[in-house]
């Protein structure tokens, strides 16, 4: 009952400020600005002239029906040189390669899984560090998916992507993101926590609270629970505004860039960033408790937050971390959504990363209302 | 008026301290603005008093005499090294929560959040202490329309008057209408105007019936309201009794010089 009206009196704060809730979705709008103009400045405004250049290779009826799908403004030639083509595509002069299998039509029809032969291929080259190389690829697949799920599995389409790890693309995501993630989260929770917890404290109201019969725990999680969950907005606003904008940053369209994932990865990454969330929240609440006043809260956290940044970036370019990484802070986190991002997510790793983040809170959550009761920290004078 | 407040001697007892004792361990931060070099500083040292229903009971003491630590002691912000002290019975070590709900702590360090209005403070408060609705409501319009704050039950505390926020804090205090009222400092650092608000809502109080224990430097203010006295000094009771026994016919300020001086030696 009481940690109700606590949390309903945290959450009213929140929402009848708007100058809070301002501040609190702020940053991901400007992020979006922000990025979507380096972005077209970067790009360029010409997103729809490139000129679409496709080899095939081998004849299939598939061919047409691909060309029909794709639409205009998609040239399709049939490769003389298939070495020649592949090059191109590799070198970003021809936008991809499609070989089908010899006789793919013919061996189509006839092709029966139990007869224990292979089955007939399309070999797709293409680049996934090129916006138009990907949105055919996932466009060719598409047609072919749908087509092969009618005539019941006579085919495999064999992906080959030209796009290496080291690719500006790949490298961007999957280091990049989850350190902004990182920084997004802690700006959101520091401006709210800071706030309630030091500036309560700092402001004798936490003690007029503190001389009620209310639980300290209760008073611990009457904070941690709303600021948690005002925190997540601001970091989704942020999240948003990176997901949104950093497909135009690096030249991209939004859908080939948001298709490149599924939808576990995106409920990992999601679930990554609210185990998170709370973690920082605490975090900042233990430092706000026991600094005398918000100037002093906030030196302290910029300190755990520029720490956090240094660690998260190392973390984030050191290949072959161990798994030891899991029981490690927000750090877990930042390690899981680059491995989501390069598309090695390991499930165990994300489930227990998020279990880690909610045992540290839960200690943290312990530690404030320790702290709370607390004279020399509390009342120390 | 009841029997008890006729007779003040045979209130029943409702606070009582025994022998609290409170030690500070200086920062050097500490040690620089007390000027000593010393590490410890016994701010409460062997304390007893007891004070009864009804009354007003005033611990009067110069700056640093160990006032305020013993007031947070009895409200249970704070734990005695030694001794223990009682409010309606219960221990402030051992039932601190019980004692949490008996009593009301007031002091210009407590503040309410002006962003909120009296109507949701008075309500929140009441939650927090445990009261059910219906009481809080209850209690929110007979004390809202004894002090004059009705008017203002949804304007922001802290777009209201310095009086008007005073009376708001000390309304909030007694939510969950607590039997003993403890007050640091009543009127400390406030505008005459302000003072007197919180004088005559001490003495309002004390008609209601509540027993009341306050602190403070200034002679006037015990002569005006408290019924018994105690004198700090450096942590210890000089003296302890009624008004009248205390002055034994000369003013207060006389005596409390007097006692001083026996107590400190020439040193002023
Ligand atoms: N938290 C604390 N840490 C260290 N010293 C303290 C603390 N609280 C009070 N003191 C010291 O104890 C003494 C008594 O303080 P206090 O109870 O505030 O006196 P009063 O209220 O009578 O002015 C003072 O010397 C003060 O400096
Ligand atoms: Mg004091």
């Amino acid at each position: 009952m009481k940690l109700l009206a606590l949390m309903k009196k945290e959450f009213h704060r929140f929402f009848h400020d708007p100058r809070l809730i301002i501040t609190m979705l702020i940053p991901g709008l400007l992020i979006f600005c922000i990025y979507s103009i380096l972005g077209s400045a970067l790009w360029g405004e010409d997103e729809t002239g490139y000129s679409f250049h496709v080899y095939v290779s081998g004849e299939s009826a598939l061919g047409t029906m691909v060309e029909e799908v794709v639409g205009d403004g998609w040239k399709m030639t049939p490769a003389e040189d298939i070495e020649a083509a592949k090059k191109q595509v590799e070198e970003g002069e021809a936008t991809a390669l499609v070989v089908f299998s010899e006789d793919f039509d013919e061996k189509m029809a006839n092709y029966t899984p139990a007869s224990g032969e292979s089955a007939p291929a399309i070999v797709i080259y293409y680049n996934a560090a090129d916006e138009g190389s990907l949105a055919f690829y996932q466009l060719a697949t598409t047609a072919f998916d749908l087509y092969e799920q009618q005539i019941s599995n006579k085919f495999n389409i064999v992906p080959h992507n030209y796009a290496t790890d080291t690719d500006i693309v790949t490298s961007m995501m999957s280091g990049l993101l989850p350190f902004l993630v990182v920084i997004f989260i802690f700006s959101a929770c520091m401006s709210v926590t800071l706030e309630s917890v030091a500036g309560e404290k700092e402001r004798g109201t936490l003690a007029t609270i503190l001389i009620t019969s209310a639980r300290r725990s209760d008073v611990a999680l009457g904070k941690i629970i709303p600021l948690s969950c005002i925190s997540a907005i601001g970091a989704t606003s942020s999240f948003l505004g990176v997901i949104l904008s950093l497909p135009k940053l690096m030249g991209m369209s939004i859908g080939g860039f948001m298709t490149s994932f599924g939808f576990v990865s995106y409920l990992a990454l999601f679930l990554l960033i609210l185990s998170v969330v709370p973690l920082i929240v605490s975090l900042v609440s233990v430092v706000s408790t026991y600094a005398r006043s918000v100037k002093e809260a906030s030196a302290y956290t910029s300190v755990v937050m520029i720490l956090t940044m240094v660690l998260s970036i190392v973390s984030a370019f050191i290949s072959g971390i161990g798994d030891w990484i899991v029981v490690v802070p927000v750090l877990n986190a930042v390690v899981c959504m680059q491995s989501i991002l390069t598309g090695s997510m390991m499930i165990w790793q994300t489930f227990v990363s998020v279990g880690v983040n909610l045992v540290y809170t839960a200690l943290l959550v312990f530690a404030i209302s320790k702290m709370f009761s607390s004279e020399r920290i509390m009342f120390g004078s | 008026m009841t029997e008890q407040a006729i007779f003040p001697e045979m209130g029943e007892e409702i606070v009582r301290a025994e022998g609290l004792r409170k030690t500070f361990t200086l920062s050097r931060k500490q040690q620089k603005i007390e000027k000593t070099g010393i590490t410890r500083k016994t701010a409460v040292d062997g304390l007893s008093f007891s004070a009864y229903r009804g009354q007003i009971y005033g611990l009067l003491g110069p700056n640093g005499a160990g006032k305020t630590t013993t007031l947070r002691i009895l409200s249970t912000l704070i734990r005695p090294d030694a001794g223990d002290a009682f409010v309606c019975g219960c221990s402030v070590l051992k039932e601190p929560q019980k004692v949490r709900d008996k009593i009301g702590f007031m002091t210009s360090e407590l503040k309410l959040d002006g962003f909120f209005t009296p109507d949701y403070l008075f309500r929140f408060f009441g939650e927090m202490h445990g009261v059910d609705k219906d009481t809080i409501e209850k209690r929110k319009t007979e004390l809202f329309s004894r002090f004059g704050i009705d008017k203002f039950a949804q304007v922001r505390v802290k777009d209201l008057s310095t009086g008007m926020k005073q009376k708001i804090s000390l309304v909030v205090s007694i939510v969950h209408d607590p039997d003993v009222i403890i007050f640091d400092e009543p009127t400390n650092g406030l505008d005459v105007l302000t003072a007197k608000v919180v004088t005559d809502f001490l003495a309002e109080l004390k008609n209601m019936g509540k027993s009341i224990i306050l602190s403070t430097h200034i002679f006037s203010l015990v002569e005006k309201l408290c019924d018994r006295v105690s004198i700090i000094i450096d942590g210890k009771s000089v003296a302890d009794g009624t008004l009248e026994d205390i002055c034994a016919g000369d003013t207060l300020e006389s005596k409390f010089f007097e006692i001083y001086k026996n107590v400190k030696g020439d040193e002023l």
